[in-house]
Order: C-alpha cells, then structure tokens, then sequence
C-alpha cells in the first residue's frame, strides 16, 4: 500500500516537470509563436504630395481640313500615280482613266435608244387605231390617207372567212385520230393477250416436264424392284425353300409397277397437252406480229397529227391576224391619248438626247490632277478599281493646315479637363516634335448627355490614319495627407484605412492595426488625397495575408 | 463492462461532433467572396445577393442603372437610412461582370487570356491577395486599368512588380493596376481558375474583348427583415426563372442551408439552365457539397450519442433503487426536521437573550471555546435584535 502511494507520488513529480518545462519552453518562444500566426502586412507613410487626375484615350490622325479629289463618272482606273505621303502641286496627275465610255455615258445612250424605240412604237400604234371601224371614215382619212375605213373592214372579213375551212379541217382530223386511238387500244389489247397466253403455256410446260420425269423416275424403280423379287422368287424356288414371303413381295412390288406405270402414262398425257398449248399460243403470237396492225395503225396516227398541227398553226396565224385587225379597234378618245403618248414619247427622248450632249460635254479626259497643292493623305482606288460618282479616289492634305484626333471621353472624364490643356503621348520616345493640344469639347453625338467629344490638335511628323494614345489632365494639386489607393478601405461605415499603432510591452512591442475613417478628395492612378484624423506621419496597411479587422494584432513585413 | 464501454463510444462520437461543427464553421469562413455580408458589416443586419444570368438573358447596364436607382427608394420605404457620421458611407454596394476573352501584349510578350470584366465595386465582393498594387473600380474616372494574376504578369513582364506599367489590349494601352495572385488547389483549378486570368472593366471587355453580355451581378444591402434582399432582387431580375438563379451568400452554408441540400441528394446535379457560373461560385458550390457531406457525418455522430446518452439514462433510471414519491417524502422531512430545529434555536436564543444580560458581565472567559460561543451567541442575539427593530 505504501508502495503504491511512492509510485502515485513519482508519476505526479513527473507530470509537474513536464509540465513546467512546456511553459518555460512557450513563455520563451511566446512572442515568436504569436507573430507568425498573426497576419503579416505592408505598410507604407502616409505623406504629403501631389494627385493628378489624368485622363487616357485613343484616337485617330486625321486632316484638319482635308480636300477630296473626286469625278462624276464611274470610269475604271488604269493606274494610280501617287501614294500616301506624296506632295503634289496643283495641276500634278494623280490617276490615270482607261479611254472607254464612262457607265453613266453609255447608260444614257441605251436610255436615249431605249426612248427613241418606245417613240416609233406609239407612232406605229397610232397609225394602227387610225383602221378602226368604229372610227368614222373622215376621222381615218383626217389622220391617214393611205388606208380607207372600207379597205380596212374588207380585211376583217377576209381574215374571218380564213378561220372557218381551217376549224372544220381540224376537227376532222382530231376525229380521224380518235378512231386510230380506239383500234390501237384494241389491237394492242390482243397482243397483250397473246403474251399472256405464250408465258401461261411455257410455264404449263415446264410444270409437266418435271411431273413427266418424276413419273419416268418411279415407274424404272417399281420396275427394278418387280425384277428384284422375280429373281428372288426363282431363286427360292430353285432351292426348294418356302416361297410364301418371296411371292408376297412380287405381288405387292407387281401393284407398284403397275401403278407407276399409270402414273407415267398420265403425266405424258398432260405433258403432251401442254406442248400442244404452247405450239397453239407462239403461233397465235407469231400471226399477231406478223399482222402489223398496230404498227401501221401508229404510223397513220402520226401523219395525221402532223397534218393537224400543220392545220392548228395556220388556224393560230388567222386568228392571231383577226385579233390584231380587231385589237385596233378603238374610239377617236383612245386616238388623242395615242397622241398624247406620242408626245411624251417626244419629250423623254429630247430629255435623254440632251442627257447624253451633257455627259459628252463633261467627260472626263484620261487623267484624274490635282486641284490644289498639298500632301497625299489617302488613295482609296487602285489600278482596276472603277470609280463612283461622289466617293473621293484621293485626298490631300492642303499646305499650311494641321492634322486633328478625336476620341470619346464620359461628362465626368471631360469635366476634368479645360480647352488648350497639352497632352502628352504615351511612349512619347516613339514620336519626335509632336504636340496635341485639346482644341474642343463637345456632346457627342453617339450618346448625346452621357459622352463627351474631345478633339486634339495635334502638330509635328505624323501621318493621318495613325494611331496615337495620349494622357492628358488637369493641373496637380499638393495635398498633406496622400496614401495609396491600395490603403483605402469601405464598409458599411464609409472609407477607412487601418494604420498600424505600436504598443510597448514587456515582452516586446505588439503592433495594433487601428480603423481611422476618411473622405478621399482627390484620386489619380497609384494614390489618393484624403482627410481624416491623421497627423501625417502614420504607417498605413496596403496589403495582408490575411484579411485584417480594426483592433487587430498585425506583424509587419520583414522588408 | 458493456455500459462503459458504451459510454465511452458515445463520449468519442460526441467529440467527433464537435471537431466537425468546428471543422464546418472554419471552412464556411473560408471563401472571401461569400462574406461580404460581415466585412461590409460588422453589426449585422445586412445580406448579400448573387444573380448569375443565362447567356440569352440579355441584361444591359442600362438596366442595372435602373435598378441601382430604385434600390435607395425601397430602402427607404422600409425606413432603412444611413446612420452613419462618416460622409463617404454609403448603405449598400453593388458589382456586376462578364467574361471573355482578351488578347494583351506588353513590349515583350502577347496573350490571349481570360477575362473578366468588372463593373461597380467588383473587388469589394472579390478580395485577392494583392502582390503588387491595388484594385481598381467601375467607379473610377478612368476605365482603362487591369488587373493581372501572377501567371499573366509573369509571361507579359517576367515579374509581379508590374503596377502602373502598360499593356496594350488589343492596340489600346491599358495601365496594369495591380497582380493578384491566382487562388490554386483542385477545387480552384476545377471551378475556372486553370488558365491565365486578367481583370478589366466591363467597357473595355465591351469594346476590346469577346464576350456574352452581362453574367453577374452582386448586391450586399441591408436586410430589416429576413429575405427582405433576396425578395427584392428576385422581383427585379428574377421574372424568368430560365434565365436567372438567384442566390443568397450570407445564409448559403447555415445548418439549415447544409439540411435542404443534403435533401436534393441526387437531383442538385440536375440542370435545365443555361447559365455559365463564374469560378467563384463554381467554388462556393463545391464547397456547399463538402459541407453537406460533413453536415451529415456531424449530425449522424451527434444523434449516436444523443442515443447513447438516452440509452444509459433509461438504463439508470430503471435500476436507480429508489422512488420519486419516496425521495420527495424524504425531502419533506428533512424541510420539517430543518424547520424544527430552527424554531427551537430561536426559542433558545430568546431565553439565552434575557439571561444573558444578567450573567454576561458576572462571566469571565476562561476558555477561548467558551468565550467565542459566547461572542458568537451575543453577536447573534444582537443581529437578532436588529432584525426584529427593522
């Protein structure tokens, strides 16, 4: 029992040490353990310093004034005697023109022919009505003296007198075909017949060959076993042993014969009357083919057709020449707006005439020149390509005028800036002595109230179609607390940012991030003006490993 | 033997309970775009709302102007106003994005990189680690800044200290406001994260970039009432229940929330939606499935010990050896006995008091043992005195 209790007393003594040596271990690393679970961060001043807001964009070189070379016709280019960049003088050539018509030229000469074929239409359309029977005599002979209202009403009748003979002819004819048709079907009806009863035959045929020679087959068999027992009978006989089995086998094998013999001559019968069939139908089908009465009856059948379409066309033509003396039948009204067609006729030809004296007049020579003196800026045509009225082929850039870029910016980016504020090109290396000048502002007109238009002067060695990107902002403004953008913080609370406050303690110093709530007054790109409770010279949080909340214990980072 | 052994297997399940109710409440902290909610508040009382839209749904910023403009009018309808001193606080934020497809170059290198292009305060509901810069706004006077992951910053530059240099996207420069680094692991990489990301505004994505419109929109405002939010968005956006799901973040791994999606075992996978989640909620959804599955083990270990506990109570109970009406006659006694003696101590205090002023000065105190009972008892008599004057 005491036994018991030393050991009870040695395990507690260890226990005790163990466990004083654990907290001697963690009361000396404490500090360390604590800082590396405690979220590290980055810190930086708050300072004074300076915010511009500056506003980027992207536009365009264009000409400040450019002057578009362009012709009224579409004639195809030949060739192409400047490019981009030339200076020319006035009067330089810059296209050369194939010598072929222009389209609008040879268009206008089609129009003119076009007109002048509808005039002659209406003058022979007018002479036409002038026949009409209707139309009193006097008003014929008034418009045209050489066709009397007799001659003309002599015609009518002697084209009506034409059509009667040829519809009675045809109706002849299409009688005489509708026999033929009919005795064509009944001989074609016959030879159908007569097919039909050829292949009927040739299979009756082939039926009974094979039943015959089934029949031939059975009765040599019933004939060998007839044989067989005979012998066997003989032979039994012969040797003086009991005939009573053999015989019985003679007579039942002489009832097969027999009746394989019946059989036989039964199947030659039939067969012999198929070959009689047949020989009966391919000599009805032989007279049949021999006949040729469909055939002749085809052949009579197409030469009457050919007399009725010969008979149908005439009958067309005269009816065709009585509906046109009949279709002139008109009133003296339908004279005078004949007349007046014919005068319209008259006018859209003069109109098309004079179209085409015009065009001849304008038509451009072979060359396309300069009118002005001044940089070639675009070249929109190439060899081949036909040119259209109204679409400028080069353009120039006149002496002494500058170039102009343009981009779109929001009401927000735009109240940032003033006119005549300078910019400066982003890679500014790349471009040498050029200077873009903000020269306007005003509502664009894709989004009229939301976007801003800002175009740019800009000088130096730059071509238009070139691409430029620059920043352009307003004047820089100092301000005594600046802190990154990175720093500042929002909740439902508004803007804050954690600075980092240090508190001394006997095991070292512990490092407490505190929330101090600011307005930000100015931004540009890296950092931000704002007010607040600072006095300036605080270390403000940017970034964590951890997400940090005021009051925290924070470690900084080692660098 | 057998009940110990019991009990102690109930003891070990009922430990394992509480790792995992531990183990589910870490990791339901543990995605910062799903917390909103509490950075944007510390008080509570506020909820976050996410829509995530089909590709045909054909949601147009207009209309999410629109809606910005009447959230501050319903708010106040529900007498919710800004209490705060601070100027600049503001009581509710929202972000919207897209994705796509961008093309990016630097003087040395060119991509093609996914891209996600961000409107409104996208990085408030998206913290990343920040390795160099900050984060940039749908807010911002300028809209041409990025933001690249580490991967991105890595092949166009070959560093990560990259901010406020320039990238071209595709031919207009654009300022590199920041390198984040890019969430890794399985669940990261399988959710969309496997490829090299760059953040840009929703314009510039618009302008520059290959996109399928508007797919996200996120929303943390206060909440007076209990889906007072999610009620509101979903009358606004949620009109077509083809083209839009709704989610509520700050309830989305509640126990109850854990419940429900363990009870859609087998039909959550199915989908008749055309809607392209973003990795974040690719992720948030992986992590719904491993808190269900953890859900289930905590409750099955917590109800094995409930039974456990239950089962050796009744055990107990049945062989406890006394009865209720026994122990509360036994109770009834000990109150009269106790009562008993209380009167007769009052009774002998109050003869011991007359008495006492008579002998008290006559007595010496020989004995410390006599002369204590003595004090005592006068002291007693005393209080006794008092408490009768009062």
């Amino acid at each position: 029992m005491k036994e018991k209790g030393n050991k009870r007393r040695e395990w507690v003594k260890t226990a005790a040490i163990i466990f004083l040596a654990v907290m001697l271990v963690l009361t000396f690393f404490s500090n360390t353990i604590m800082n590396y679970s405690l979220p590290e961060v980055a810190t930086q001043y708050v300072m004074s310093d300076t915010i511009t807001a500056r506003i980027r964009g992207t536009g365009t070189v264009e000409s400040g004034d450019p002057y578009n070379v362009e012709i009224k016709e579409s004639r195809k280019v030949a060739s192409v005697a400047v490019k981009v960049g030339d200076e020319v003088q006035k009067g330089d050539v810059l296209l050369y023109l194939d010598g072929m018509e222009s389209d609008e030229l040879k268009a206008a000469q089609d129009a003119l022919e076009e007109k002048e074929k509808l005039l002659q239409d209406a003058r022979d359309q007018y002479n036409a009505a002038l026949l009409n029977p209707d139309i009193s005599a006097e008003d014929i002979q008034a418009a045209n003296g050489n066709i009397s209202a007799a001659a003309y009403r002599q015609q009518i009748t002697a084209a009506q007198k034409n059509i009667q003979p040829l519809e009675d002819q045809k109706k002849e004819l299409e009688k005489q075909i509708a026999d033929i048709d009919a005795q064509l079907t009944y001989e074609t009806d016959l030879d159908a017949a007569a097919g039909t009863s050829v292949t009927a035959a040739e299979s009756q045929l082939e039926t009974t060959r094979s039943a015959l020679e089934g029949a031939n087959a059975a009765f040599q068999a019933a004939k060998a076993n007839l044989d067989a027992a005979n012998r066997e009978l003989q032979q039994q006989t012969v040797s003086g042993n009991d005939t009573g089995a053999a015989k019985e086998k003679v007579a039942a094998c002489q009832a097969a014969y027999t009746a394989a013999e019946a059989n036989q001559n039964s199947a030659q019968t039939a067969y012999n009357n198929a070959v009689n069939t047949y020989n009966s139908a391919v000599a009805n089908q032989k007279a049949r083919e021999g006949s040729q009465t469909s055939s002749n009856l085809s052949k009579q059948k197409a030469l009457l057709q050919v007399e009725l379409y010969s008979v149908q066309k005439n009958l067309d033509d005269a009816t065709k020449a009585l509906e046109e003396l009949v279709s002139l039948v008109t009133d003296k009204q339908s004279l005078d707006v004949l007349q007046m067609q014919i005068a319209l006729a008259q006018r859209d030809v003069d109109e098309a005439r004079e179209e085409v004296d015009t065009l001849l007049e304008k038509a451009q020579g072979t060359t396309v020149t300069a009118d002005i003196s001044g940089t070639v800026t675009a070249v929109n045509v190439t060899a081949g390509n036909t040119t259209s009225p109204g679409n400028p082929l080069v353009v120039l850039q006149p002496e002494g005028k500058g170039y102009t870029m343009s981009f779109t910016v929001t009401n927000d980016q735009a109240r940032k800036l003033a006119v005549g504020d300078r910019a400066d090109l982003v890679n500014a290396w790349r471009y040498d002595d050029v200077e873009v000048t903000l020269a306007s502002k005003r509502p664009d007109p894709n989004s009229p109230g939301q976007n801003t238009l800002l175009t740019f002067d800009v000088t130096g060695l730059v071509t238009p179609g070139q691409s430029l990107s620059i920043t352009v902002g307003q004047q820089s403004g100092n301000y005594d607390l600046v802190v990154p953008n990175s720093a500042i913080r929002e909740d439902s609370n508004g803007k804050f940012i954690l600075i980092v406050e240090s508190r001394s303690t006997p095991i070292g110093t512990r490092y407490i991030a505190t929330r101090v709530d600011v307005q930000v007054l100015a931004s540009d790109d890296t950092k931000s003006a704002v007010s607040g409770g600072l006095y300036g010279y605080e270390y403000v949080i940017t970034t964590a490993t951890k997400p940090v909340d005021a009051g925290q214990q924070v470690r900084l980072t080692n660098n | 033997m057998k009940k110990r052994i019991l009990g102690i297997c109930g003891g070990i399940s009922f430990g394992i309970f509480l790792i995992i109710m531990f183990v589910i409440r870490g990791l339901g902290n543990d995605l910062p775009s799903q917390e909103m909610a509490k950075r944007w508040s510390k008080e509570g009382g506020t909820a976050q709302v996410s829509c995530f839209f089909s590709v045909n749904s054909g949601i147009t910023q207009e209309q999410l102007q629109e809606f910005e403009h009447s959230v501050d009018g319903k708010l106040a309808e529900a007498s919710v106003t800004l209490e705060s001193e601070n100027p600049s606080a503001r009581l509710w934020v929202d972000a919207y994005s897209a994705e796509g497809t961008l093309s990016v170059s630097s003087d040395r290198a060119s991509i093609q990189a996914d891209a996600i292009g961000i409107g409104g305060d996208f990085f408030l509901f998206h913290p990343m680690t920040l390795l160099s810069g900050s984060y940039f706004s749908g807010n911002d006077l300028m809209q041409d800044y990025c933001l690249l992951d580490k991967d991105a910053a890595w092949q166009l530059f070959g560093s990560s200290d990259v901010a406020g240099m320039m990238v071209s996207i595709n031919g207009i420069p654009h300022m590199v406001s920041g390198v984040v680094e890019r969430p890794e692991g399985r669940l990261a990489e399988n959710a969309g994260l496997d490829k090299t990301m760059v953040y840009v505004s929703y314009q510039t994505l618009q302008e520059l970039g290959e996109h399928s419109g508007i797919n996200h929109y996120e929303i943390v405002m206060p909440d007076p009432v209990t889906g007072f939010a999610v009620n509101m968005i979903r009358e606004s956006f949620g009109t077509d229940p083809q083209e839009v799901e709704i989610v509520e973040n700050t309830s989305r791994y509640s126990l109850v929330s854990r419940v429900k999606i363990l009870m859609q075992f087998g039909i959550r996978s199915m989908n008749g939606k055309a809607i392209i989640y973003p990795y974040w909620e690719n992720m948030a959804r992986g992590y719904e499935d491993i808190l269900a599955l953890l859900t289930f083990f905590e409750l099955f270990f917590l109800l094995f010990a409930l039974a456990v506990a239950l089962g050796l109570f009744i055990r107990w109970w049945r062989h406890k050896g006394w009865t209720v009406g026994g122990k509360i006659k036994a109770l009834g006694g000990w109150i009269q006995l106790r009562m008993d003696r209380l009167r007769a101590g009052r009774r002998e205090k109050k003869s011991e008091g007359f008495q006492g002023k008579k002998t008290i000065k006559a007595t010496k105190p020989i004995k410390g043992k006599t002369y204590k009972s003595k004090t005592h008892k006068s002291k007693k008599s005393l209080d006794h005195r008092q408490e009768e004057e009062i």
